[in-house]
């Protein structure tokens, strides 16, 4: 059981070195522009930039296939909504349906365009350890201080948050255990009977969540923990030339992308 | 208590392993142990020996990969083996966890309602449970389970799981982190289950009070059987001796010291001052 969603894969490729920012900011700005842009050759500069980035990244194509697979449904939905009500002169009816070139174009634009975007979206997400993105990003969101939104703090909780998800699916899975030995029954009958059989593992689950948050704020406060302070990093972010780079290069494709 | 006729148990040859990032780690080697009906097994070793993953096996919430674990003569195969795992009752490190219901005496029927009792049935096994761990249903029952004290969730996670009347009970390292008085409370219970007939099987890092409430030994180094047997501390109690990370029972120990037989040393504090006297 892993979360299907900022999902790590571990490596030492070009792409896995770059600053978590850098690579944000690209990834950002080809999404942008990806929206801006509708036309397929436009499309299809973004959608090879990012497969290049994928394969230079080394992480197996079954990776980003996990994490597209639950976002297909939303792709199909997408697909046929614009297929079926996107205007267009009909080459095809059937009841209150009409089918348009026009419309079984733009429904594919739009499918590939979200393909595209998670495609793009994966690359950053496989190859930056989850710490390195949350750092980044509190780096990114620096400026917002001004206006007085704790950064730092936001960052630490979505931290605490990622280190915790493993930790609690023990616990889930042991108090699972201990009840389906007390008799308890998970795997048998319709959703309002199963949904009924959770609630013996989600109240001690909760339970010991909330005791668990108590207790690492008392420890954090014990090792001087103070919110609003700045704090020093263990693996500081550092930008290169490479960084320098990859920056150039997405400039490079986006205005490709936006004038071909 | 009523008596209960014990279950016998018998772990043939059983091999488990986890899986850590695609490398299996194995945590049982060929572990093999007979209990008859009615006896009381020590389950000793150090953390990460196997224990747990042993009495996981048992109690079938884990299926083994090499091996077979028998239950009253009866093999996984054979038609009654299911319900014979349901009168197998586990009691797991820390069971306080587990509470979820709205007063003390729900949690407690949880089970023998799961079994699908009688209401009438049920009524008397979650009374005489919660009677049994010192817990008097009058004074309990109504209370909610998070507003007791850890001693007393200890006591009450262990009443949900006698109440569903097993013939073989596991207990996973049920002392720990109790005060002194609550561990004597606990260690009454097991004997007075003992006494009435139930199958036990004890697995501690207190082999003081393993010592008074035993009769076998199984002593587990990095999942493969060191000695097994009867617990006598002259034959299979001197493996307790001879590996670094455990040791003897205290009185055990004091009689080597006394120049006295080690092998008849007493059971309990009680036997050591009448022989002492």
């Amino acid at each position: 059981m892993r979360p299907a969603i900022a999902q790590y894969y571990p490596g030492d490729s070009v792409i896995h070195r770059l600053d978590a920012r850098a690579k944000f900011v690209s990834v950002t700005a080809v999404a942008v522009a990806l929206f801006l842009r509708d036309s397929f050759a436009g499309l299809a500069v973004f959608a090879v930039a990012a497969a290049v980035a994928y394969m230079l990244s080394g992480v197996p194509a079954v990776w980003f296939w996990r994490g597209f697979r639950p976002l297909l449904w939303l792709i199909a939905l997408t697909f046929l909504t614009q297929l079926l009500f996107a205007p267009g002169e009909p080459f095809f009816s059937w009841w209150v349906f009409d089918f348009s070139w026009q419309g079984l174009r733009f429904a594919s634009f739009l499918s590939l365009r979200l393909l595209v975007l998670v495609l793009a979206g994966s690359v950053l997400t496989l190859t930056t350890a989850p710490l390195a993105l949350t750092d980044g990003l509190a780096w990114l969101g620096r400026p917002l201080r001004r206006l007085r939104v704790p950064t730092d703090e936001l960052a630490l909780m979505v931290t605490i948050a990622l280190r915790f998800i493993p930790t609690l699916l023990v616990e889930l899975e042991q108090i699972m255990r201990a009840q389906r030995a007390r008799g308890a029954d998970f795997s048998h009958g319709g959703p309002i009977r199963r949904g009924k059989a959770l609630l013996p593992v989600l109240i001690p689950l909760f339970v010991l969540s909330f005791r668990r948050a108590d207790e690492l704020a008392l420890a954090m406060e014990a090792r001087c923990y103070r919110p609003g302070v700045v704090r020093s990093r263990l693996h500081p972010l550092h930008v290169d030339a490479a960084d320098a780079v990859l920056l150039a290069l997405t400039a490079a494709v986006i205005a490709v992308g936006l004038i071909v | 208590m009523s008596a209960t006729d014990g279950m016998s148990l018998r772990c043939e040859g059983l091999g488990f392993s986890y899986e850590e990032a695609g490398v299996p780690i194995p945590a049982l080697r060929d572990v093999g142990v007979e209990l008859p009906a009615g006896r009381s097994l020590a389950l000793l070793g150090a953390s990460g020996s196997g224990k747990s993953t042993l009495l996981q096996l048992i109690k079938g919430l884990d299926a083994p990969e090499t091996g077979r674990v028998v239950l009253d003569g009866c093999a996984p195969d054979s038609p009654g083996y299911a319900g014979l795992q349901r009168e197998v009752g586990i009691v797991f490190q820390a069971p306080e966890l587990q509470l979820f219901a709205t007063s003390a005496w729900e949690d407690v029927a949880f089970g023998p309602r799961r079994l699908g009792r009688e209401e009438a049935e049920v009524r008397r096994a979650v009374d005489e449970a919660m009677a049994l761990v010192g817990l008097p249903p009058e004074e309990f029952a109504a209370r909610h389970p998070y507003a007791l004290s850890g001693g007393e969730q200890r006591r009450l996670a262990l009443a949900g799981v006698l109440a569903m009347q097993p013939r073989l009970l596991l207990l996973d390292e049920p002392f720990v982190s109790l005060d002194p008085a609550t561990r004597r409370q606990l260690t009454a219970v097991c004997s007075r289950l003992r006494a009435s007939g139930v199958t036990l099987v004890l697995a501690t890092h207190d082999v003081d009070i393993a010592w008074t409430l035993c009769d076998d030994l199984l002593v587990l180094e990095e999942g493969r059987v060191l000695a097994s047997g009867v617990w006598d501390a002259e034959g299979s109690g001197r493996a307790l001796r001879s590996t670094p990370r455990l040791r003897e029972p205290f009185l055990v120990a004091l009689w080597r010291r006394l120049g006295r037989d080690p092998a008849r040393a007493p059971r309990t504090h009680a036997e050591a001052a009448e022989a002492l006297r």
